[in-house]
């Protein structure tokens, strides 16, 4: 078996007397595209922010890539390869998109503290924003104020954003939410596309997407890993049925 | 894009004035000048680090103070000959800001918000109570002075002389503080301002970014600070006062921190009235205040936001905006001739010299106000007061209903 990309065990994380997580255990291949589903409350967001360094576990390791991630800061994570979006847009509303993406693209480059040039002459920097702009289809877009957009074309400057540092984990948390179905078809097939050669571990609670996109599905229940497979063995399992598919099975 | 091929011309005007003042101006408003310029630059800088990068700090006379010391100590080093030919003195300064800058930045960056501007006082001010012990760096309580000396052919003797040396060194630190907003890290300041959240998640180091802001609004600062001290031949520990660390925060917002130049407008207006009108009245620091808290209900954007609102209202009424503008110009012209007129009266009546006329003679003597005499008693006097301030209220009334009736018709 290859080495995994994510490797998670035992990991723990407690709100004072109240445990979140209690012992999930996971293994992410690279190049695998993995769906994390669960009801609300199950986890989920909570798991995300211990994996991209926004909470430190109480207790478990985390490895990605071969190296202790567990509590480590966002940034220093991110730089190893690791982009995350967010649940809640998460974005520079005051800027323009261009902008916004910009910035993302911008990091890898080290160009932070570079003083003595203008940004305008990175050609490029530029290049590479627009290409990026055209890929999410906010070209239109570029001079609008993040902010002043409308909630799907948030998610997909969201989804340029987490694209722009070419890391080799990608973490959507529910890209698709408040999108038509248009649009989340679109951005269904992005994320297919941009995943390639990458591996993605998505959130999401359209469960058409789910299916269609994942090679392989985790099911997360109070905390814990109740049960991993292919979306045909998911849609079998009896514990997951029961716990979660049920209500949209009898819905 | 349009916008700047607009205001290039208008720079370029703006900086040919500057250039001709000596010839316009007295000695005393040539002074005036340069410590104009100078605050210009400090809010500038202040700007950078509170306006763009969104940290609020409140102990800005620090390195401003520490540029003006450190320059000092150059013109004075090497038995007064100095570190530095004149000209070039405000780099020690400069260096110093920046050098203190990352100091003291490292530590309050560490935190934001509330705590930030906590920590950025509290070391103004550990400052201000250290500088009057330590005599040797600070020159106790009296201060150090020094002289300017000749280098490059010139003598910096005259006003004129100085007024050029300031002139091009803010210049030059205003162009540099511009081409910042435009490097990676001066878009990164904003970003900073926004979501400092999401720059950590797209691998930024956010306490570095904080810190970068920080020094580099420390070294403008400072030479800010230099430039003082090159046109005053003194520094003193009151440039730690916890008022100049007020006054760049006032001074910055009264202009707007939201233009570039709006800061150097608001702190250029402010000390020219500051030098007008301090003079004429003990209540300036109080008329400081009421523009303050006035610009800050009303205009939220400063006086450059004016600008904005003006330009708006030509563009939607065209020519009918000139009978609104009149208009609120004089409501505001009656408001504050009233406002003024009340709070040189009531300053008067409230002095000490006053209250020891009152008791010796009989009750409530005439008070001196603009080469008239006024009895406080006297029906006249509060119509002086009331009368202005009731018309030039009932006018503003009638211009926000005009104003507002025509927007509404232009808006269908």
């Amino acid at each position: 078996m290859t080495a995994s990309i994510l490797r998670i065990a035992g990991l723990r994380k407690s709100f004072g007397d109240t445990e979140i997580i209690r012992g999930v255990e996971f293994d992410l291949a690279p190049g695998e595209r993995r769906a994390l589903i669960g009801p609300n409350g199950a986890g989920k967001s909570t798991l995300f922010h211990l994996i991209s360094g926004n909470l430190a576990p109480t207790a478990g390791d985390i490895e990605f890539d071969g190296q202790p991630i567990g509590g480590r800061t966002p940034q220093r994570i991110n730089r190893a390869g690791l982009a995350r979006s967010f649940q809640i847009t998460n974005i520079f509303p005051k800027l323009t998109v261009f902008e916004n993406i910009r910035l993302a693209v911008m990091r890898k480059h080290r160009l932070q503290y570079s003083v003595w040039r203008r940004i305008a002459w990175v050609p490029w920097l530029r290049e590479a924003t627009e290409q990026l702009l055209e890929r999410v289809r906010l070209q239109q877009r570029a001079q609008t104020l993040a902010g002043e957009m409308s909630y799907s074309e948030q998610r997909s400057l969201e989804l340029a954003m987490t694209l722009a540092s070419n890391p080799k984990l990608i973490l959507l948390d529910e890209p698709m939410a408040g999108m038509s179905s248009e649009e989340t078809e679109y951005t269904m097939h992005l994320i297919r596309e941009v995943t390639a050669g990458r591996a993605l571990l998505i959130v999401e609670h359209d469960m058409d997407v789910v299916f269609q996109l994942a090679d392989r599905i985790s099911v997360l229940v109070y905390g814990q890993v109740i049960a991993t497979g292919t979306p045909e063995e998911i849609r079998r399992h009896q514990g997951v049925r029961e716990a979660y598919l049920g209500e949209e099975v009898a819905a | 894009m349009a916008h700047m091929r607009t205001s290039i011309p208008l720079l370029l005007g703006g900086v040919a004035v500057l250039v001709a003042l000596p010839l316009l101006l007295s000695a005393g408003l040539l002074n005036a000048s340069v410590q104009m310029l100078i605050a210009a630059l400090f809010a500038s800088a202040y700007s950078l680090l509170s306006g763009r990068a969104g940290m609020l700090s409140f102990g800005h006379a620090a390195y401003f103070g520490v540029g003006a010391f450190a320059t000092v100590h150059a013109m004075n080093a090497l038995n007064g000959t100095g570190l530095l030919p004149t000209p070039l003195l405000p780099l020690a300064g400069a260096g110093a800001g920046l050098a203190f800058g990352v100091v003291a930045g490292w530590f309050a960056t560490q935190r934001t918000g509330t705590a930030f501007a906590m920590i950025t006082l509290a070391i103004a001010e550990l400052l201000h109570a250290l500088a009057p012990q330590l005599r040797g760096w600070f020159g106790g309580e009296s201060g150090i002075s020094t002289m300017r000396m000749p280098a490059w052919g010139l003598n910096f003797g005259s006003t004129t002389q100085v007024y050029y040396l300031t002139l091009a060194w803010v210049l030059a630190a205003l162009a540099l503080l511009y081409f910042h907003t435009l490097t990676p890290p001066g878009r990164l300041t904003l970003a900073l301002r926004e979501n400092e959240h999401r720059l950590r998640f797209l691998g930024y180091d956010v306490h570095g970014l904080g810190v970068s802001a920080f020094a580099i609004s420390g070294l403008f600062s400072g030479l800010a600070g230099a430039l003082q001290v090159v046109s005053n031949e003194s520094a003193n520990y009151v440039v730690f006062d916890a008022g100049v660390s007020a006054s760049v925060v006032l001074n910055s917002y009264i202009g707007g921190v939201t233009a570039f130049l709006g800061p150097a407008l608001g702190a250029a207006l402010m000390t020219f009235f500051g030098y007008a009108v301090s003079d004429a009245t003990q209540a300036w620091l109080l008329y400081q205040g009421v523009i303050f808290v006035l610009v800050m209900m009303f205009m939220p954007d400063g006086l450059v936001g004016l600008l904005a609102v003006i330009g708006r209202l030509v563009r939607t009424l065209g020519i009918r905006a000139a009978p609104l503008m009149a208009g609120w110009l004089l409501a505001g012209l009656l408001l504050v001739a009233g406002g003024v007129f009340l709070v040189e009266l009531v300053q008067r009546l409230c002095s000490q010299d006053y209250r020891a006329m009152a008791r010796v003679g009989e009750a409530w003597p005439a008070v001196r106000l603009l080469g008239r005499e006024w009895l406080p008693a006297a029906a006249g006097t509060w119509a002086t007061v009331l009368l202005p301030l009731a018309a030039g209220g009932g006018l503003l009334a009638m211009v926000h209903g005009a104003q507002r009736r025509w927007l509404t018709e232009g808006a269908k």
